[in-house]
């Protein structure tokens, strides 16, 4: 049985709808990557199932119980259990790096805040943070920035972590460092679900390639049959299009 | 022109000046006060509150924010004892200052609340905030840190309008240099004394202001 099962996963924007039928599970310790067009709905699949969006239809599982995104008590259950880390990084600008990592821990876990801060450090030693504990966001840059905001994705020690294009928003020559951080989590076993238009990364860490179009799953399969060999015309065009240069 | 300066002519009032200068202090405060309520209430009525209410108080800061401080308080001095309200000098002032005040701070206060950062609020959320906790963590430290600045400057602005009161006849600090201008007939060095005390009075507050703003909000600047 998949760790997460997304079943017949439907979402509107107001009238528009934005996912139709979405079918997908996601094993523990598996990389899913998600790319299609802009508009495509795949920025929203990660925000239905992190709570942000209540989804129209469909279910979702994890670990075969169902997760019911109009109850309050399952909500706080996906919400420790899923974590998300933004295109624009969406940092508390009132905090210091190690409070933004501490924050969530101490108030929503209630846990000791001596043991939550060595965790914390810890994790920012991790992301390669250490000499940064005590910046402000305004003070870093966005690569470090977005390192700080997946430390306090990860300190609330959640499943499955959701990165939504979390390169996009940076200068090329910082997309590196965030991508070698992912990386790392990927070493370690972490599941992840990644929304990305970095196809050479995509192609080198997902064990999963999602295409979606129109608020729909097209194709689902191994990066080398989405990107050597698409089993559709519209993954084709895609494919084909964002790899020409 | 054949002007000596004679200070000492106004030397044995300055503990007098000082005192002025304390009224026209503790007027500025207690207009900043009913002022920021006035515009705390104002602001959220207009921003999140049913229609009629919203019309009612756009009405009151529109009327406020383009008459004159001075017409308004003639008309609380003036007018209203037609109506049977009938208020001392030093309350129609502080009435008056505390209302106009009211209305730009509800000015102030409204960019406040459209500066408040949707994104942060949906991290908040995804973290498992709580609707109190993402106010009290995120929500609140962002306005006061947006709206410091502002608010201080406001301030000030209400201790130099102070002096109005002094044609009211409460005896402020202009209304004491008014009042040794006309025993003395020093006016240069009366007004000019008094100047300095205002100066004094401001340098001092906007040095506490920036003092908290830097220690708390992290707000760099200087009075200088």
């Amino acid at each position: 049985m998949p760790y997460l099962e997304i079943d017949n996963l439907s979402a509107d924007y107001g009238k528009v709808p934005v996912l139709q039928d979405i079918n997908l599970a996601v094993e523990r310790g598996e990389i899913v990557s998600i790319i299609g067009p802009s508009g495509s709905g795949k920025s929203t699949l990660l925000r239905v199932l992190t709570g942000l969006l209540k989804p129209r239809a469909g279910s979702v599982a994890v670990a075969g119980e169902k997760l019911r995104y109009d109850s309050p008590k399952d909500l706080r259950r996906a919400r420790e259990k899923f974590a998300i880390v933004f295109q624009q990084f969406n940092l508390f600008q009132n905090m210091t790096a190690l409070r933004n990592v501490t924050i969530a821990p101490t108030i929503v876990q209630k846990r000791k805040a001596a043991e939550v801060e060595a965790e914390a450090r810890a994790l920012l030693e991790k992301v390669g943070l250490s000499h940064r504990i005590d910046a402000y966001p305004d003070e870093m840059s966005g690569g470090q920035q977005q390192r700080v905001a997946i430390a306090r994705a990860l300190a609330l020690k959640p499943d499955i972590l959701h990165l939504d294009e979390v390169t996009s928003a940076l200068d090329p020559e910082l997309v590196s460092e965030v991508l070698d951080t992912i990386r790392l989590l990927a070493d370690d076993g972490m599941t992840m679900m990644i929304v990305s238009h970095e196809m050479g990364f995509v192609r080198e860490v997902s064990s999963k390639v999602v295409f979606m179009a129109d608020g729909r799953v097209v194709e689902v399969g191994p990066p080398e049959q989405i990107f050597d060999n698409p089993q559709t015309q519209r993954c084709t065009d895609f494919v084909s299009r964002i790899l020409r240069h | 022109m054949n002007y000596t300066l004679q200070f000492g002519q106004v030397t044995p009032y300055l503990w007098y000046l000082a005192g002025g200068a304390w009224i026209a202090l503790q007027l500025a405060v207690v207009a900043f006060i009913i002022g920021w309520a006035i515009g705390l209430v104002c602001a959220s009525i207009t921003e999140y509150g049913p229609k009629p209410a919203r019309i009612a108080v756009r009405s009151y800061v529109v009327f406020v924010l383009n008459t004159p401080l001075l017409v308004q308080i003639f008309f609380i001095y003036f007018a209203l004892p037609d109506y049977g309200i009938l208020l001392d000098s030093y309350d129609a002032v502080l009435i008056g200052l505390a209302l106009n005040a009211g209305a730009y701070m509800s000015e102030i206060q409204r960019a406040g609340f459209r500066s408040i950062r949707r994104e942060e609020i949906e991290a908040a959320e995804t973290l498992g905030f709580t609707r109190v906790q993402s106010i009290r963590y995120v929500v609140v430290p962002h306005i006061l840190k947006v709206l410091y600045p502002p608010l201080s400057n406001q301030f000030i602005i209400i201790t130099m309008s102070t002096s109005i009161a002094a044609i009211f006849g409460v005896e402020e600090l202009t209304g004491r240099a008014y009042n040794i201008n006309s025993i003395t007939f020093r006016s240069l060095e009366v007004f000019s004394i008094s100047a300095v005390y205002y100066i004094v009075l401001t340098i001092v507050a906007s040095t506490i202001l920036y003092t908290v703003g830097r220690y708390f909000f992290r707000i760099k600047g200087s009075v200088f």
